[in-house]
């Protein structure tokens, strides 16, 4: 099927399978490997996307279905390879270590304080429940978006 | 969630060093990782690969009567397939550790003949795309002839138990007796005897959110693999793999980059390496292969599971513990990969962090048709640690006694250290009473009673447990002869290389394969202290390269150590660089001494006249590019390569003893819980965790892994297992049903730290990372606080605690 | 992880959805695919067509009543349903909804999946049940009404037959409401849950206990114990809990649900 998804804000028209997944998509047909596939349950969210507006794990969205969507990856968070203020504070709180799962986490993150720019420690946890993390044990992920909260 | 860490430095005065080394410098690392260009092994591609899809065993073990691939082969787009038949055909079984009866096992990278556990590859599938793949595999016809399962290792040795492997005539795959002083002695003079019939470590592992995967290349022209991978331990891998495909090590150039986790259980996908290159030079394309979750929790790595039988603990009344007794019974499941080096890395820690002298093991490790046993963090050592702290909690409980007054009873004390353990370890420095002190404060220990009360009110039960635990590293491989005498490896090693380059450029590689550990950000902290720049000014290259030649044998990153296998090797080509800097600047000057300058600013000048200055990308320069007229006999290259080997001896094998490990990181870790005496389920409510590595180079990084590995302890202890049904299928083989913990079942955690540098290595470190398996002595000392009822699985869902409220109530 | 081949079909109306549903056996609604692609992923389940109900309006929007009926579109998600002032008139939906899965799958996620997959451990369906809600279903012959405790058949299957769709649901007025688990982690997959509606008498529908949920009903909250007893459930035993385990939670979760239904 053709398919037209918009991606940081670049339009890509390819043909796929019904049954790829959009991670896949993103991964192999449009070659951006930031956003990352941790388990095939859907229950780590290391594939976490925005689409729309939405957050989403991008694992149980058929490409297909973001035929006409604008999808934002971690790719396009900082503009011209500058690091963006919760980029920076996930680097001062040391809140990745592998970087695995940080994708997603950012894409988690982002989305929270789109929707709530002052959230509270519980919002922030609820914010971050869908995205595990082996590496760090949450806490500095935590602080680091924090820290960003106006 | 994390209240303010604090640092106390150890007691004794530690000269306080200016400069990077002890700084939280933030991590280079992080620019790529966070937007998005990492390079993990998936992220490789390469124009006409193939993409690898394993047939995988139903069963947990049946003979295969029948394999036939001419349907899936016959798909538009699969390019080719792979089976056992093939694979013994074109290697040898992987080399074994173990002594007979283990070594006589014969491991291949695909099942050949039987299968042994539910998972267990079978054939390999590689096509065009992915979808293709797993499509063709499910046409490719596997006849199988199921067989009884066993799953129980206490029944591994039964008369009647199902017999995995016809090899070694029977289940058994290693047994060693250990003792050291006199446990008769000791019993003749205890007060009394506690008896523990016996104890449970249960199997789980640290499922890191990357899971395996390969994308070989083949270069048909000089017989050459490039292995892009993610595995933890190129050196061991590559150890394994060459005799069994029948090649020269330097046919295997391993490449890694960015790793996302490993955690110990990165280290045994070599039967899976070997797949992907027998394929590669088969279909003469690149072959990629990614393991899926499912796969992982099916069949790779698995920790080892052990239980503790008919444990006798000499006891005085004042709370003295003489020594101890016991039968442990190890899991190896259905191959010895890494194993039965887990029979003898517990030994490390033989007494734990306590001084009691008299210890009898009796070791024995058996063969079952579950996943293959293979590191986790804290590899063999948590299940000995952890019953060592088993044994005082209920010590304590026999005897009523404070737990904490116990383990401060027997404690090995900081005045003792370096302290030789009953069988010739060397513990080289620590204050453990300190930590616990430190650790009670941390979790005001003092309101506990308060507290206890408070939640008694609202009908809940709270309990406190102390876990502490010690992190070996560094290993001595001698250990091995312990397993095996006829093994021929000790001592340990790693490499480093510092070199200028034509514009000055410092450029360092490691032969680690960091996962996480923040090694190009703490390498240049080293590399900048003795240079006398920046650690901006030091480019480590990321992750490892066979083509570097920056390894040796047993290169890679596991085993608590880079901080001082890693960092050692790269302090010493640092070293070694910084000489040969000055030795060629005194040539350029005429003739000037070495004692005469010193590196500063980005040079090398002569101390008593500054201005007589050479920046390095002059010396790059010249050695480079402008040597003419440098003296004959100048012998520099500015490119140093550094072996750092710490100081070891071959181990006593008939007395099993000698030092195993080099140094010992502590952990002590305190946990609260509060439970739902109506449901058993609970709530880790508070949490402490102490560390002491020793010299810490950047503090930040070392208080990450203390965090990550204590988040672990407490999904293991609480919700991660690996179980099998009697028929041998796994009940938890995704995320789905493996609840591994997330943002909302974090406790608050308080941190500190003390640091007792080491007295044993180069820079005062000690390797850490491991150590967070506290968490889960810390867990089930709760629980038996909070229920009143002994402990005696490492493992303790909401039912298992329900129970022993049931129990306490008959 | 990889699913099998699929036709992909996208229609306008629920009346196309119907029509795709009806002439194509191995045809499955697509509704937030938060279960439907994991169980495709799996392979355990490969519909021949999916038919996708993302952006049909007619499926959509929540309707507050006059009389307090509250009337929920089945493709409502979990994220929507928790943001709806007009849901808060029946405050227990949002409540239940905000704690199931994360945030990712709350904005995918359906209400009409959630009681269509009728996954024993699923939230929803026992609550359905307790708060007496009624199902609309739709096919070839127009619309008909059943009741929740007609609606869950057995694991995974429902009263929506093939070529049928769930369109809504209708939920009566009330307020006096509670729903109590224990589940494996913080807001995870339940272990045990139990749904209470108080209104005179208690309603508690019991989940994870059975292939549907349990309806047991008990002059009062003391008497809720009892009753479950009375039911003489035999849950099924798994790696999280044993029957007997089960058992004993049904009925403390049952007398939490309902103390909390009858204090609000």
């Amino acid at each position: 099927m053709d398919v037209t998804v918009t991606v940081n804000g670049t339009a890509y028209e390819r043909d796929v399978e019904p049954r790829k997944l959009l991670i896949h998509f993103l991964r192999d047909d449009l070659d951006l490997t930031g956003s990352h596939i941790g388990c095939d349950t859907g229950n780590c969210g290391a594939c976490s996307v925005i689409v729309d507006g939405v957050l989403v794990k991008s694992c149980m969205l058929l490409a297909v279905q973001a035929d006409g969507a604008s999808v934002e990856t971690v790719e396009g968070l900082s503009e011209d390879g500058e690091l963006t203020r919760l980029q920076q504070a996930f680097n001062e709180h040391h809140a990745l270590q592998c970087g695995y799962c940080t994708p997603g986490m950012l894409m988690s993150a982002t989305a929270l304080l789109r929707e709530q720019p002052s959230p509270s420690d519980d919002e922030i946890k609820k914010a971050l429940q869908g995205n595990i993390c082996r590496c760090t044990g949450y806490w500095n992920i935590f602080e680091a978006v924090k820290s960003v909260a106006k | 969630m994390t209240r303010a860490s604090e640092t106390t430095l150890a007691p004794a005065p530690v000269e306080v060093q200016k400069g990077w080394g002890g700084q939280s410098v933030r991590r280079k690392e992080d620019k790529r990782l966070l937007q998005g260009e990492g390079v993990f092994v998936d992220d490789v591609k390469r124009h006409g690969m193939g993409y690898l899809h394993f047939v995988r065993s139903p069963y947990a073990h049946a003979h295969i009567s029948r394999v036939d691939v001419s349907a899936a082969e016959a798909i538009d787009g699969v390019y080719g397939t792979l089976t056992g038949e093939e694979v013994a055909a074109l290697t040898d079984p992987f080399f074994q550790i173990s002594s007979a009866p283990g070594a006589n096992i014969k491991d291949f990278s695909l099942a050949v003949g039987k299968v042994r556990y539910v998972g267990e590859p079978v054939v390999a599938v590689v096509a065009e795309t992915r979808e293709l793949a797993r499509d063709a595999s499910e046409l490719v016809e596997v006849d199988y002839e199921p067989l009884p399962a066993l799953v129980d290792a206490r029944r591994a040795q039964d008369s009647d138990a199902p017999v995995l492997h016809d090899d070694a005539d029977g289940n058994l795959m290693w047994t060693g007796l250990y003792s050291w002083g006199d446990f008769d002695a000791a019993l003749a003079e205890a007060d009394r005897v506690v008896k523990i019939p016996e104890l449970h470590f249960h199997r789980f592992n640290s499922t890191p959110l990357e899971c395996d995967g390969a994308l070989v290349e083949f270069n048909r022209g000089v017989g050459q693999w490039t292995i892009h991978t993610n595995n933890q331990f190129p050196g061991f891998a590559a150890i394994m793999m060459g005799p069994a495909m029948k090649v020269g090590l330097d046919k295997l150039r391993f490449v890694t980059q960015d790793i996302g986790g490993g955690f110990g259980n990165k280290i045994t996908s070599h039967p899976q390496l070997v797949v992907c290159c027998l394929l590669a030079r088969k279909l003469n394309r690149p072959v990629q292969w990614t393991e899926w979750r499912t796969d992982f929790h099916l069949s790779m790595s698995h920790g080892n599971e052990r239980w503790f039988h008919d444990t006798e603990v000499a006891v005085k009344d004042d709370g003295t513990l003489l020594g101890f007794r016991t039968k442990a019974l190890d899991d190896a499941g259905a191959w010895l990969r890494y194993e039965p080096l887990g029979g003898v890395i517990w030994a490390q820690v033989t007494p734990g962090m306590y001084r009691w002298r008299h210890i009898e093991l009796d070791f024995t490790q058996v063969a079952t048709n579950k996943a293959p046993v293979s590191p986790n963090r804290g590899y063999s050592r948590m299940q000995h640690l952890w019953f060592t702290e088993r044994v005082m909690d209920i010590v304590a409980h026999e005897l009523d006694i404070d737990p904490v007054e116990v383990r401060k009873r027997n404690y090995i004390r900081a005045e003792d250290m370096p302290y030789e353990t009953p069988n010739g370890c060397v513990y080289d420095s620590g204050d453990y009473a300190a930590m616990l002190d430190l650790a009670l404060e941390l979790i005001d220990y003092g309101s506990m009673a308060a507290k206890r009360a408070e939640a008694e009110a609202r009908g809940k039960r709270l309990g406190v447990g102390i876990g502490s635990t010690l992190d070996s590293g560094t290993n001595n491989f001698g250990q091995s002869r312990l397993i095996n005498p006829e093994l021929q490896f000790s001592g340990n090693n790693e490499v480093a290389t510092v070199k200028l380059d034509i514009f000055g450029e410092i450029v360092v590689t490691l032969g680690t394969t960091p996962q996480g550990q923040g090694h190009e950000t703490t390498a240049a902290q080293v590399v900048a202290d003795i240079l006398s720049c920046s650690p901006d000014d030091v480019h480590v290259r990321a992750g490892h390269d066979s083509y570097w030649n920056s390894h040796a044998g047993f290169s890679g990153t596991y085993a608590s150590q880079f901080a001082v296998t890693g960092l050692s090797a790269v302090k010493g080509a640092t070293e070694m660089l910084a000489a040969e800097i000055k030795k060629l600047a005194g040539a350029v000057f005429g003739g000037v001494p070495a004692e005469s300058l010193e590196l500063a600013d980005g040079g090398v000048r002569i101390k008593e006249s500054p201005d007589a200055f050479l920046p390095f990308m002059a010396c790059g320069a010249i050695i480079n590019a402008n040597n003419a007229g440098l003296p004959e006999d100048l012998d520099v290259t500015l490119n140093c390569r550094y072996v750092y080997r710490p100081p070891f001896e071959v181990p006593d094998v008939e007395r099993k003893f000698g030092n195993l490990t080099l140094t010992y990181a502590a952990q002590i870790h305190v946990a609260v819980v509060e439970v739902d005496p109506e449901t058993g389920a609970y709530e880790i409510v508070d949490y402490a965790a102490v560390d002491d590595c020793g010299k810490r180079i950047n503090p930040q990084i070392v208080e990450g892994q203390v965090m990550g590995a204590t988040a672990q302890a407490l999904g293991a202890a609480v919700h991660e297992t690996y179980e099998y049904d009697e028929d041998g299928n796994l009940l938890t083989p995704n995320f789905y049903d493996y609840h591994v913990p997330h943002a909302l079942d974090m406790p608050p955690l308080a941190t500190g730290a003390i640091e007792s540098p080491s007295p044993f290595t180069p820079l005062g470190t000690k390797g850490m990372g491991e150590g967070g398996g506290a968490g889960i002595h810390a867990i089930c000392a709760a629980i038996q606080d909070a229920t009143g009822q002994v402990v005696t699985d490492s493992h303790n869902p909401y039912q298992r605690v329900w129970r022993l409220l049931q129990e306490a109530k008959a | 992880m990889l699913l099998r081949e699929v036709e992909y079909a996208k229609p306008g109306s629920v009346a196309q959805a119907l029509e795709l549903l009806a002439s194509n056996d191995g045809a499955r609604a697509l509704a937030g695919g938060q279960t439907l692609i994991n169980v495709m992923k799996a392979r355990a389940a490969s519909p021949d067509m999916l038919v996708d109900l993302n952006g049909l309006e007619e499926l959509g929007g929540i309707e507050l009543a006059g009389d307090g009926t509250l009337t929920i579109g089945a493709m409502t998600t979990y994220t929507e349903l928790v943001q709806s002032a007009e849901a808060k008139a029946r405050p227990i939906l949002g409540e239940v909804c905000a704690t199931i899965a994360d945030v990712q799958v709350r904005n995918r996620g359906t209400i009409g999946g959630n009681v269509c997959s009728n996954d024993p451990t699923n939230h929803l369906p026992p609550l359905m049940v307790a708060v007496g809600a009624r199902m609309t279903i739709a096919g070839a012959n127009g619309e008909r009404e059943v009741p929740a405790e007609q609606f869950f058949l057995g694991v995974y299957l429902t009263a929506v037959g093939q070529g049928e769709l769930l369109t809504r649901i209708s939920i009566p007025a009330g307020k006096k409401d509670g729903f109590a688990a224990v589940t494996l982690g913080a807001e995870g997959t339940c272990i045990c849950n139990a749904a209470a509606s108080v209104n005179g008498a208690v309603r508690i529908a019991l989940g994870c206990v059975d292939a549907v949920p349990v309806l047991v009903t008990a002059d009062s909250a003391g008497g809720v114990a009892d009753a479950v007893r009375a039911a003489n459930l035999m849950p099924p035993s798994d790696v999280h809990a044993s029957s007997e385990y089960r058992t004993h939670l049904a009925a403390v979760l049952a007398t939490r649900a309902a103390e909390e239904a009858a204090a609000r």
